[in-house]
């Protein structure tokens, strides 16, 4: 035991040196960054501002693995900026939209759009919509199709007699329209101009747009003699992502994958869940559709009409092409609220909204057509002549495919 | 190609110090609780939670004298954890199962009688996040909807549809992920002289890890540290005269 004693005079100094070399190495761990939630932070400042904004995006937004834009970046060039101005300054505030608009511009969520929440901007109440803008940049950019093309020129020309249309008003600004008929006798026909098939269906009051979509699910039900099915999605802006079950479901008698999503984990940009099968169930008593189905999309179709377009060209029996144009490019399914992915759109005090993708979708072919847009299988571009003159190029090629 | 330059640098510490007379080798195993210490941030209804694991190493100990050796403990580590989620979005999470390859070298410091002994470790460590596996459950955005009776209520996400459960290899992001750990441990216990060669030994050990486990990739980054508690038994058994 003396020697004990000993031992530990001797060696009291490198034992204590030992202990505090320990303890001082214990402590070196890095600070913890404070993260708010975006919509708490208090907008008295252009900085908290940016703050709330720039820490929102950081954690939130998805696709930062394959996005160009550097977000550090963004933050060492505008922090500065916005610290130097006056929230309560209207031509500052004027600024920050233009600041705002530059940030965004290379990020490829093409459902990614903001709002400023101040009387202060002309353009408040529209979006900063980066994709938007590039989208109109392109050359071969065109606005919507007109509803009335689909509505009252594609039926008396195209369609059989005993074709159905039929148009509801769901709210102030949202109009429903559906066209189903026949064409030759048997290839059946739906164009629709938004993904709210399941709302419409369950309406309590029968209504036209009900009996168009009727028309369609009968005649899919009981497919012989039809020899190839045109599901038309150009020009629509997507919608519920339940509607893909509906229709796609409606086609096949087993599950089949589309691709796959993920979301977030955590909070570091690349913190995602792993990819999860993104598949499409069969509808209740569906048959598998055998004869050739032929989507029209083109590069107004978007979200919902995407997944759409790429649901049924992922169907297992390789009888679908897609005719038309390279759609917009905004698939990420998204929800309004980004408790359920932690991921996601937010607000902040200056910007009552930041809208963009819950999720990511990578297609069945390991691609993310995010930003890019999916390609058609036969390209045929819109003529703006000859749909003035009552024609329509890209349905007569959906047709002229569908053997008789 | 680091994990065998790692295994090649520890057999060569062995291999040296066997050839010494005050030399002992032996073999541990332990139970380990690992926690993750990080920051959630402003996610809703999601926390971290700490998860068991188990550990197995090749203690090597040279001996100054009767009371000071030195001690390295080439080792299997599990230092895995969790992230669950609750209220509406119960039974939705996210295992990491993370193995480590790790070498800590302490000074083992001893007190006592001749054969029952108490003993200290203090020193540090580096390891090698050799793989991980993952496992959960989380949201199916492509769900396919339960039929439920008119009014009935889904007190949970998944009451309504079903989740996606995965257990798969975890793929490392190079951008991201930080696969060597530095630390440091502090270690306490008892050992008993079985037989002249022959120690057995029980030891509670604490591992801190100080090296994020993530690069520094991103502005504002949040960082993640391991805190190890590990029980532990083994053997020595003294090589030489």
């Amino acid at each position: 035991m003396k020697s004990t004693y000993l031992f530990l005079y001797k060696n009291m100094l490198q034992l204590i040196l030992g202990i505090c070399l320990v303890s001082a190495l214990a402590s070196c761990r890095k600070e913890s960054p404070q993260i708010n939630d975006p919509k708490r932070y208090i907008e008295g400042s252009f900085s908290e501002a940016f703050e709330a904004y720039w820490n929102g995006m950081n954690n939130n937004y998805i696709f930062w693995d394959t996005d160009p834009t550097n977000w550090d970046e963004i933050y060492r060039k505008y922090q500065p900026i916005f610290a130097k101005m006056n929230i309560n300054d209207s031509t500052d505030v004027r600024k920050s939209y233009t600041y705002f608009k530059e940030m965004t511009s290379t990020l490829i969520d093409s459902h990614y759009a903001l709002r400023i929440n101040s009387p202060y901007v002309q353009d408040s109440a529209a979006y900063i919509s980066p994709s938007d803008a590039r989208h109109q940049k392109s050359l071969d950019y065109h606005g919507n199709i007109n509803p009335n093309f689909f509505y009252s020129t594609i039926p008396p020309k195209y369609l059989d007699r005993g074709y159905v249309r039929g148009f509801i008003n769901l709210s102030a600004t949202d109009q429903f329209f559906a066209v189903a008929g026949k064409i030759k006798g048997n290839i059946l026909y739906l164009h629709f101009n938004e993904f709210s098939l399941n709302v419409i269906k369950d309406l309590p009051t029968p209504n036209n747009a009900q009996k168009a979509l009727q028309y369609y699910f009968d005649e899919v039900k009981k497919p012989e003699g039809l020899k190839g099915i045109i599901i038309d999605v150009r020009s629509n802006g997507g919608g519920y992502l339940s509607d893909l079950d509906l229709l796609v479901g409606g086609l096949t008698d087993k599950e089949f994958s589309i691709g796959a999503t993920r979301s977030k984990i955590g909070n570091g940009r690349l913190d995602y869940t792993p990819w999860i099968p993104a598949t499409v169930h069969p509808g209740k008593d569906a048959k598998l559709f055998t004869a050739p189905i032929i989507v029209l999309a083109d590069l107004n179709s978007v979200s919902m009409a995407e997944m759409t377009t790429m649901a049924l060209k992922a169907m297992p029996g390789g009888n679908v092409k897609f005719v038309g144009e390279r759609t917009w490019g905004g698939n990420g399914p998204l929800l309004n609220n980004n408790d359920y992915y932690n991921s996601g759109q937010f607000s902040t005090g200056f910007l009552s909204l930041v809208y963009t993708s819950s999720t990511a979708l990578r297609y069945v072919d390991g691609k993310l057509y995010e930003g890019i847009g999916f390609p058609p299988d036969i390209e045929v571009k819109y003529n703006k002549a000859a749909l003035d003159a009552g024609t329509d190029p890209q349905l007569e090629k959906a047709i002229s495919l569908i053997p008789q | 190609m680091k994990k065998k330059c790692l295994l090649l640098g520890l057999g060569v510490i062995a291999g040296t110090l066997t050839s010494h007379a005050q030399f002992s080798i032996g073999l541990e195993g332990g139970y380990n609780k690992n926690h993750i210490i990080t920051n959630i941030g402003f996610r809703a209804f999601t926390k971290y939670e700490p998860l068991d694991g188990f550990n197995i190493g090749i203690p090597v100990k040279y001996d100054l004298n009767n009371w000071f050796a030195i001690q390295a403990d080439p080792q299997y580590i599990q230092k895995s954890y969790k992230i669950v989620r609750s209220s509406y979005f119960e039974g939705i999470n996210h295992t990491n199962k993370n193995s480590y390859i790790q070498l800590p070298l302490m000074a083992h410091f001893t007190f006592g009688s001749q054969k029952l002994k108490g003993f200290l470790n203090l020193g540090g460590y580096a390891g090698y996040w050799s793989s991980s596996r993952i496992k959960g459950t989380q949201i199916d955005t492509f769900a396919k909807v339960y039929e439920l009776p008119d009014g009935a209520q889904t007190p949970s996400i998944l009451d309504g549809e079903p989740g996606y459960s995965y257990n798969e290899k975890f793929i490392f992001d190079s951008r991201r992920d930080r696969r060597i750990e530095l630390g440091v441990l502090a270690g306490t216990g008892v050992s008993y002289q079985l037989k002249p060669r022959y120690e057995l030994f029980a030891e509670g050990r604490y591992y801190r890890g100080l090296t994020d486990q993530q690069k520094n990739y991103m502005l504002n980054q949040i960082p993640r540290y391991n805190d190890t508690y590990v029980i532990q038994v083994g053997c020595m058994y003294r090589l030489g005269k």
